[in-house]
């Protein structure tokens, strides 16, 4: 399956607002992150320019940040917490059943473009451990079946019906 | 501001405020090592090598980033220092391959430097090496990053002296690597090879590429680049007799810093080239009566020389000989060439190849602004206010000088781009104007200018002062500006008005240092072009002030010398016109010699004289002159009408095979002179190498040659002929006195010492009107590429150059490729009333329509066949740097 086809003209609308500003770099490209879900490499020459900045350097500080990606994430980003606390309470496990539910490895996304699984070194709720993010939302004390839900509940099933 | 006193080991400090520890260590003769730290890039704390120790506090610093305190005791060579900086490089060496004993940068590593002084030899580590693929496709730069130890050099120098941005730090942690935009290789990005990167790169993850083995150099030594106009410092690396690499000199004020561009790095081993001269040749008759170069002594050829030419000089009178001299040869060399030529063979024929592509230009300003415009350091550009550039790709032409705009760009001066085309520069700009290109109808840079000149004056934002000291004729300038009318002349230049306003209104009270390119005057708006910025430069009061004033980009590293030393029909050394009585009275008495009342022949002059049997015998050194001059086949012809060629060369080129005689010279790095480059500034240098086989230097060749001719006066060595020239020339008057110098102005009457001249505004001429000209649609600029110098005699021969199969595609905008239905991939024929050529094409989206670029130097230099030859003569025709043209599909 394909990614959703990029809206060049929203980029060059997000382009457009931040040409102009000082230190325009980083909201610009947080603006871009925001409204496609990524980055587009090939928007990186395009930025640059409107910046008067080398496409070399633009490229070093997407790269330098996780919260920008150069390629297209799922519908459904689930970051699973890798902290101490949730290691102890089986962190690992709830990495190893979401790969093997979603048969996906981590770093990587789903080939329909639903899920990206990414860990994270801490979530900051070690009192909910063993914790996950799915895009905005915090789900903590993780169970299988917990798990199933989460999934069931972001899609994973839809390519099935 | 208080100075700061503070100690280091003990020892008294007293440095200026925000003075780092490091800087402040150096300039006491205190050793603190370090890796990511060089002089001339901003400090940056990478390596954290250069850590010290603060004794009241406890705390380690970089002392690189931290500037000295008052009261600050720092200890640089503690246990817990060494201890800390060991550790540094133990972890640094457990990520480097173990690859030391095959590493080309040997005993240069200053990783190895650093850890062989900190007594690391085993890192006693886990191995963690970060292999990266090896990149070697390129002939210039090899890059083998697993040797990377990310002290950032590289990607500061990028950005902070050559201002490119092709590479910079991709990823973090582990995995971060100077990386070129999606990673491609160099060769796919926008770097331009100087190789600075490479010089300042201090373990072996860059790299010069070469493709046999050379060895690393036993030894360096400095010298000046032989190829363009910027001059740059070099610090040649020889092993044996051979040079094995060039880097910038470490040498300071040096006109580079620490920067080179493409060529000056790597395009040197020309000098090992097997198209070498490496011996005396006098075409003779051999056995069965065939003609051949046949290898003879220095003795025999030189008496040859001198028995011809004299034999020539009694038959048909001075007048008949011609003595083209090169803007590639020294300063002493020039002078006594033309001194041989007027004092000894009586003729005012002497030339050099260079006329059209810049001393005529140089010439047309010296004359305007009486000599003050003689010195235009780049450094100053850094303060310049204002920056306006016209029809100069310095980027390509003099890549330093190119450096200099860009960082002044970037420390805050005001750059304004005039050009059609879309340079480098113009993209840094604060503001770029493009014009309709030139031979267009309708298209006059000239007027554009002279409307900014007009709404300045409106406003009254002109140097009064300057005007009301030092000028004459405002009035009658500002009558004609009264007849333009800006509406009118921007849309015929298919530009809006504001943009002229705007750039009016941002230059308004400032002091303008404009860059203009060596071949402006080639077309018919030329010369209107540099009065209409002359005008604006006395407008503004840019003559006489620090980071102002008139800055040529000349693209052959004597170009100022030669015209200075005379080697010119107009002048005698000293820029003294030779049309003035006591000019020409002066060195008769100083020379003993009637000199030849008659004007000498130009370059144009030179090949008709031939054509028409008039000159009978031309001695040419450096130049080559079929490659050089438009219609190659012409020129070809016409020499083959002279009796007696003597070519001095050190390149066999396709000049040398019509040679009578071949004197095998000696090239930059073989032999002691001095350059003047396109600031004014004299650097003398000495040989690194000695020459081929039984080359001499240019001057020795000279000498034997007035020798032979019973000159009475003998130049055994450079120092006598820097003698006659520091007496004759008050320009020169400090020659060889230092190694680096400046030209002199104390001889010239102009308007600042108080007399009674003064510079005149020039009158705005009418506008020539182009007459449409369907057969040749087109205008093409004849571009030069950064990969070779000027026709590409000796950038050919570089080995690296040629393998980087530059072919020279000429460059279409996009709606001009559509309208005619090209094919991209295929070959399109370009033709002129004189010629045609054909090549490769590529489309770029950047041009305006009805213009295209034609590089020179590749293919032999065959673009010289669509430019007419009676062309270099006027300065305002088409000529060097545009032609009109028509394409053809094949």
């Amino acid at each position: 399956m394909e990614p959703e086809p990029i809206n060049w003209n929203s980029i060059s609308d997000i382009i457009k607002k931040h040409q102009d500003e000082k230190w325009g770099l980083i909201p610009l490209l947080q603006e871009i992150q925001e409204s496609i879900g990524y980055i587009p490499p090939d928007s990186i020459e395009q930025i640059a320019q409107a910046l008067k900045l080398p496409a070399s350097h633009v490229q070093g500080v997407i790269t330098f940040y996780s919260g920008f990606a150069t390629e297209p994430k799922g519908k459904c980003v689930l970051k699973v917490c890798r902290g101490t606390a949730c290691h102890v309470k089986g962190g690992k496990s709830v990495l190893n059943m979401i790969k093997k539910e979603l048969n996906l490895e981590e770093g990587k996304t789903s080939s329909d473009y639903q899920f990206t699984i990414e860990t994270v070194a801490c979530l900051g709720a070690c009192f909910l451990a063993p914790t996950l993010m799915a895009n905005r939302d915090y789900y903590g004390r993780l169970s299988p079946k917990k798990i199933t839900g989460i999934l069931n509940q972001y899609g994973k099933l839809k390519g099935d019906e | 501001m208080e100075n700061i006193l503070f100690n280091i080991n003990d020892q008294k400090i007293i440095c200026n405020p925000g003075t780092t520890i490091l800087t402040a260590a150096t300039q006491n003769g205190i050793h603190i090592p370090t890796l990511c730290f060089h002089p001339d890039l901003k400090p940056y704390g990478a390596c954290r090598i250069c850590l010290v120790e603060d004794k009241k506090s406890g705390r380690l610093m970089a002392s690189c980033v931290t500037p000295a305190m008052q009261e600050m005791e720092i200890l640089t060579d503690t246990h817990r220092v060494l201890n800390h900086r060991r550790n540094i490089v133990r972890l640094m060496m457990a990520e480097h391959p173990e690859s030391c004993i095959v590493c080309g940068k040997g005993n240069r590593c200053e990783l190895r430097k650093v850890a062989a002084q900190l007594g690391v030899g085993e890192h006693g580590l886990y191995q963690m090496p970060n292999y990266k693929p090896y990149e070697q496709i390129n002939p210039f730069i090899t890059r083998d990053l697993s040797k990377c130890i990310l002290c950032g050099k590289c990607i500061r120098a990028d950005h902070e002296l050559v201002a490119v941005g092709a590479i910079d730090y991709n990823n973090r942690g582990f995995r971060s690597r100077p990386a070129t935009i999606h990673e491609t290789a160099l060769e796919n990005s926008n770097c331009t090879f100087c190789g600075t990167c490479v010089s300042l790169c201090p373990t072996g993850a860059l790299a010069p590429k070469y493709f046999h083995h050379a060895g690393t150099p036993e030894r360096e030594a400095a010298s000046i680049c032989g190829f363009c106009g910027a001059g740059c410092s070099l610090s040649i690396g020889v092993s044996g007799q051979k040079i094995v690499e060039v880097n910038p000199s470490a040498e300071q004020g040096a006109v580079n810093g620490a920067t080179l561009c493409v060529r000056g790095h790597f395009a040197n081993d020309y000098i090992n080239s097997p198209g070498r001269l490496t011996h005396p040749l006098i075409r003779q008759k051999d056995a069965n009566s065939n003609e051949a170069l046949i290898n003879v002594s220095w003795d025999v050829a030189m008496e040859t020389v001198a028995a011809r030419l004299t034999e020539i000089n009694i038959k048909h009178g001075p007048q008949s000989l011609a003595f083209i001299g090169s803007s590639k040869c020294s300063n002493e060399e020039n002078y006594l060439f033309q001194k041989i030529a007027r004092a000894v063979f009586g003729t005012s024929n002497v030339l050099n190849g260079s006329y059209a592509s810049g001393q005529m230009l140089l010439s047309y300003i010296e004359k305007k602004t009486y000599g003050t415009c003689r010195i235009a350091p780049l450094s100053d550009l850094k303060g310049a206010e204002v920056i306006i550039a016209v029809n100069a790709d310095a980027d390509h032409t003099v890549p330093v000088a190119g450096y200099h705009i860009k960082r002044a760009a970037k420390s805050g001066s005001l750059i304004v781009v005039i050009d059609s085309l879309r340079t480098d520069l113009a993209i840094l700009a604060k503001q770029w104007i493009s014009p309709l290109p030139p031979l267009q109808m309708e298209a006059s840079c000239a007027d554009l200018i002279n409307v900014i000149s007009k709404i300045i004056l409106r406003s009254e934002s002109y140097d009064k002062n300057f005007i009301d000291s030092y000028t004459d004729g405002l009035e009658r300038f500002a009558e004609c500006l009264k007849a333009l009318d800006g509406n009118t002349i921007s849309q015929e230049n298919r530009i809006q008005y504001q943009e002229l306003e705007k750039a009016a209104d941002s230059i308004k009270g400032k002091k303008i240092a404009f860059v203009i390119g060596p071949d402006i005057m080639h077309n018919p708006e030329g010369i209107r072009t540099v009065d209409a910025l002359l005008n604006l430069g006395l407008l503004t009061g840019s003559i006489g002030k620090k980071g102002s004033g008139f800055y040529i980009p000349v693209s052959e590293n004597n170009l100022v010398g030669a015209l200075d030393m005379g080697a010119v029909p107009e002048y005698l050394p000293g820029r003294r016109l030779i049309s003035s009585d006591d000019n020409r009275k002066f060195f008769e008495n100083n020379w003993q010699v009637k000199l030849a009342s008659e004007t000498g022949l130009d370059m144009l002059g030179f090949i008709e004289g031939a054509e028409s049997g008039q000159i009978k015998a031309a001695y040419i050194m450096g130049e080559n002159l079929i490659r050089s001059l438009p219609q190659p086949k012409r020129v070809e012809a016409a020499l083959k009408k002279i009796e007696f060629i003597v070519v001095q060369d050190i390149l066999n080129n396709r000049l040398a095979k019509q040679a009578d005689a071949i004197l095998p010279a000696a090239c930059f790095a073989e032999k002691s002179g001095s350059f003047t480059n396109m600031e004014g500034r004299i650097q003398t240098f000495t040989p690194v190498v000695s020459p081929p086989g039984e080359a001499k230097a240019d001057w020795q060749i000279l000498s034997l040659l007035a020798k032979k001719m019973g000159y009475p006066e003998q130049y055994g060595t450079i120092e006598k002929i820097r003698q006659e020239i520091r007496r004759l020339v008050p320009m020169y008057e400090g020659l060889g006195n230092h190694h680096q110098d400046w030209i002199k102005n104390n001889d010239s009457h102009n308007p600042f010492t108080g007399n009674e001249c003064r510079f005149v505004f020039s009158c705005v001429e009418p506008k020539v009107n182009l007459l449409p000209d369907a057969d040749y649609p087109f205008t093409a600029r004849i571009g030069s590429l950064r990969f070779h110098l000027g026709c590409g005699t000796r950038t050919a021969r570089s080995e690296r150059i040629r393998l980087y199969d530059n072919k020279g595609e000429v460059e279409i905008s996009g709606s001009d490729c559509l309208k005619l239905g090209l094919d991209e991939g295929k070959i399109i024929r370009v033709k002129s009333a004189y010629g045609s050529i054909e090549r490769n094409f590529r489309i770029n989206l950047d041009l305006p329509d009805g213009l295209i670029v034609i590089p020179m130097a590749v293919n032999s230099n065959d673009v010289m066949n669509l430019i007419n030859l009676e062309q270099i003569r006027q300065a305002d025709q088409p000529g060097a740097g545009f032609c009109r043209v028509r394409i053809e599909k094949m």
